[in-house]
């Protein structure tokens, strides 16, 4: 048996991957402060700023946030490497989808055939990943254009403005934006762990994968 | 901008413009108009408020409308022809607190006396008809005023039994009958506090009366003057504007004037400083408490609330609830009982189904069964894969 590598994501893909993990994860942890933020006792007023800080970073990221997500779409529809969009609905092969939840069930010992870039199962819940991005984007956008009233936030905020009514005011959109702070952590838990997994089970660098771009494929099987 | 000459030029005349709009308009309501019923200039001196006072009075109100000192005049002037404007002011499910805030001020200041000169064509608790006679009142300002005089509402509309929770006056019309005639034939339609805006308590969950606001259930368009109660100020000032130009300020998407609620409480609340500090009161009466600290943690909802309340206060600007030590509860927000729940804890606290169910305990509890759902399967896979390295060495 041989092993082969193959160039699995573009560079492109890898930084975005790690530029969003690495905003996500700063957003959660800006973000729990900033809904339930705790007293600084020392020092002067004048001289503190710390729930100033923390609502900057939060702000700052959330707008890298969006930049790498437009990139991520992009990507999807117009990479040279691989324009992957329709590889995001692989789940719609009902039956390869049942085939994937038997061996992830551990009734199967083999992974179906997969016939597009990502597992079914997998293609469903990056499709959810981005539907909850799209979802906090545009809950955080509208908290950020309700305090500042100028350039492309206000703008934004617009034309966000009717989802803030519909759902029933800024508290609401506060709240499914806390909400939706618990998908992305319990997201991260299985992510990574499937990650792992599918390196120790099927052995082809998943996990390094994501760092050098290469699967290591075997042949003859 | 008073380096660009081209701006400031466009400035002065848009504002020239608008005088003349100005001028027109007030031409035109004094033809139109009934005279006044009392004259505010013999009022304002029985109450000891002198000239120079009733003067900056209009001074501040212009700044507030978010007109330049140019219309101070014509302000004063509509302040003068306030008694001329003929209304009709409808209670349906409510408490009359908004009426009894309006009129009950220990210390009226001027928005307070010109409130007094309303001309009250029609007005439940305070007029002194009853029965058939009331309901006359009320046809001939109708009649005679037909699409002059401005319809002002306090109380939510009740939509259960086809609203027949709420019977008004000699022949037991339903409120929703009432309120469909009297708006009709009304130049504008002017919702007093909450509970006609958006429904307030009434429609608080689980809302057994079907109860909403005069704009959801009439679907017409109204100025909503929201709060609860709101402050006298912002329905004088709307008044006031309607008699400058003949028209009501500009609304927000929710129908509330943008020159009262077009910023957020938190972006111009006095304890901002501390907010960004990180300095927060953490228990009624603590140290922080005494040191003006900002009230996040025991549950302001400034940062969810558009009003002026911190601008304008209450009680002849005497104090406003931030300044005095509680939070806002965000009383001029759609269905603020429920989305602002709890009143006295941030809002992520709030109870999923009651006990300590909040989003944080839900979600560290889901996370908790994620992470030991994830080790049984890492168990679980280690036994059913074992020795596959074997396997497929002989492959
Ligand atoms: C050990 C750490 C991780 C590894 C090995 C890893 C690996 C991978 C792989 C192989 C993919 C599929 C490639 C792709 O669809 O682009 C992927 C997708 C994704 N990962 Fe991770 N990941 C890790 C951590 C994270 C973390 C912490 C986040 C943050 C939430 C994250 C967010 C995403 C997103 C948003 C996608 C799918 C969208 C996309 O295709 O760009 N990952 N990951
Ligand atoms: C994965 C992404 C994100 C996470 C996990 C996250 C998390 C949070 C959390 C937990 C809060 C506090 C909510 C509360 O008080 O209950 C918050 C507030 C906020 N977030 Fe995010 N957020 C994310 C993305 C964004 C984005 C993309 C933006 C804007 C572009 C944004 C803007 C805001 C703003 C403006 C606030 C309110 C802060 C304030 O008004 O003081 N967030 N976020
Ligand atoms: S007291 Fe309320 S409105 Fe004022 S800064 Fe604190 S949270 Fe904002
Ligand atoms: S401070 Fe808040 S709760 Fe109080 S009157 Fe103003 S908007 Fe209503």
């Amino acid at each position: 048996m041989e092993i082969r590598p193959v160039k699995e994501w573009s560079a492109a893909i890898m930084i975005n991957h790690w530029a969003m993990a690495l905003s996500i994860f700063v957003l959660i942890v800006t973000g729990f402060y900033i809904a339930d933020p705790y007293t600084i006792y020392q020092g002067e007023t004048v001289d503190k700023f710390f729930v100033g800080n923390m609502r900057y970073v939060h702000i700052l990221f959330g707008i890298f946030l969006l930049f790498i997500f437009i990139w991520r779409l992009y990507l999807a529809f117009f990479s040279k490497f691989h324009a992957d969009w329709k590889d995001f609905f692989a789940w719609l092969d009902f039956e390869c989808t049942w085939d994937q939840i038997k061996f992830y069930l551990l009734i199967k010992k083999d992974p179906p055939e997969h016939c597009a870039l990502y597992g079914p199962m997998q293609s469903l819940a990056y499709s959810g990943l981005f539907f909850m991005i799209f979802v906090i984007l545009v809950t955080g956008l509208i908290l950020m254009g309700a305090g500042y009233h100028a350039g492309m936030t206000a703008f934004l905020y617009k034309i966000f403005k009717p989802v803030e009514n519909m759902l029933g005011g800024l508290a609401i959109v506060r709240y499914v934006h806390h909400i939706f702070t618990w998908l992305f952590i319990l997201f991260i838990i299985v992510h990574v762990y499937m990650a792992f997994w599918y390196d120790a089970i099927l052995k082809e660098g998943t996990v390094s994968s994501m760092i050098s771009g290469v699967l290591f494929e075997k042949e003859g099987k | 901008m008073r380096g660009s000459d081209d701006y400031s030029k466009a400035v002065s005349n848009h504002y020239k413009q608008l005088m003349e709009y100005c001028k027109i308009n007030q031409e035109r309501l004094d033809r139109e108009l009934p005279p006044p019923r009392e004259d505010l200039n013999d009022l304002l001196a029985e109450r000891g408020v002198s000239r120079r006072d009733f003067i900056k009075w209009t001074s501040v109100m212009t700044s507030l409308l978010m007109l330049p000192p140019m219309f101070r005049p014509a302000l004063a002037t509509a302040a003068e022809n306030f008694s001329r404007l003929p209304i009709a002011w409808l209670h349906f499910a409510e408490c009359t607190g908004c009426t009894e805030a309006f009129l009950r001020t220990s210390y009226p200041n001027v928005a307070d006396i010109v409130l007094e000169t309303i001309s009250l064509e029609y007005h439940e608790t305070v007029m002194a008809a009853a029965g058939h006679q009331a309901e006359q009142n009320l046809e001939k300002c109708m009649a005679d005023f037909k699409k002059k005089f401005v319809c002002v509402i306090e109380g939510a509309l009740p939509r259960g039994l086809n609203g027949q929770y709420l019977r008004l006056g000699p022949k037991g019309k339903t409120a929703i009958q009432i309120a469909k005639e009297v708006t009709r034939s009304a130049a504008a339609t002017v919702c007093i506090g909450a509970c006609a805006c958006y429904g307030n308590i009434q429609a608080a969950k689980p809302n057994p009366t079907d109860a909403a606001g005069i704009s959801k259930v009439l679907g017409i368009s109204t100025v909503n003057i929201a709060g609860c109660p709101p402050n006298a100020v912002n329905f004088v000032g709307t008044l006031l504007h309607y008699l400058m130009f003949g028209g009501m300020p500009p609304l927000d998407s929710i129908g509330r004037p943008i020159w009262a609620y077009g910023q957020r409480i938190h972006d111009v609340c006095e304890r901002r400083s501390h907010y960004d500090a990180g300095e927060f009161v953490e228990e009624w009466g603590d140290d922080g408490a005494k040191k003006g600290w900002c009230l996040y943690n025991v549950g302001c909802k400034g940062p969810y609330t558009f009003a002026n309340c911190g601008k304008v206060r209450f009680n002849d600007s005497v104090s406003w609830p931030v300044m005095s030590g509680h939070g806002c509860i965000g009383c001029t927000e759609p269905g603020f009982w429920d989305t602002m729940a709890p009143l006295e804890k941030p809002i992520h606290e709030a109870s999923i189904g009651g006990g300590e169910r909040t989003v944080d305990n839900i979600g560290l509890v889901l996370t908790g069964l994620t992470a030991a759902g994830v080790a049984a399967h890492a168990v679980a896979s280690a036994i059913r894969h074992k020795g596959k390295d074997e396997e497929e060495k002989h492959d």
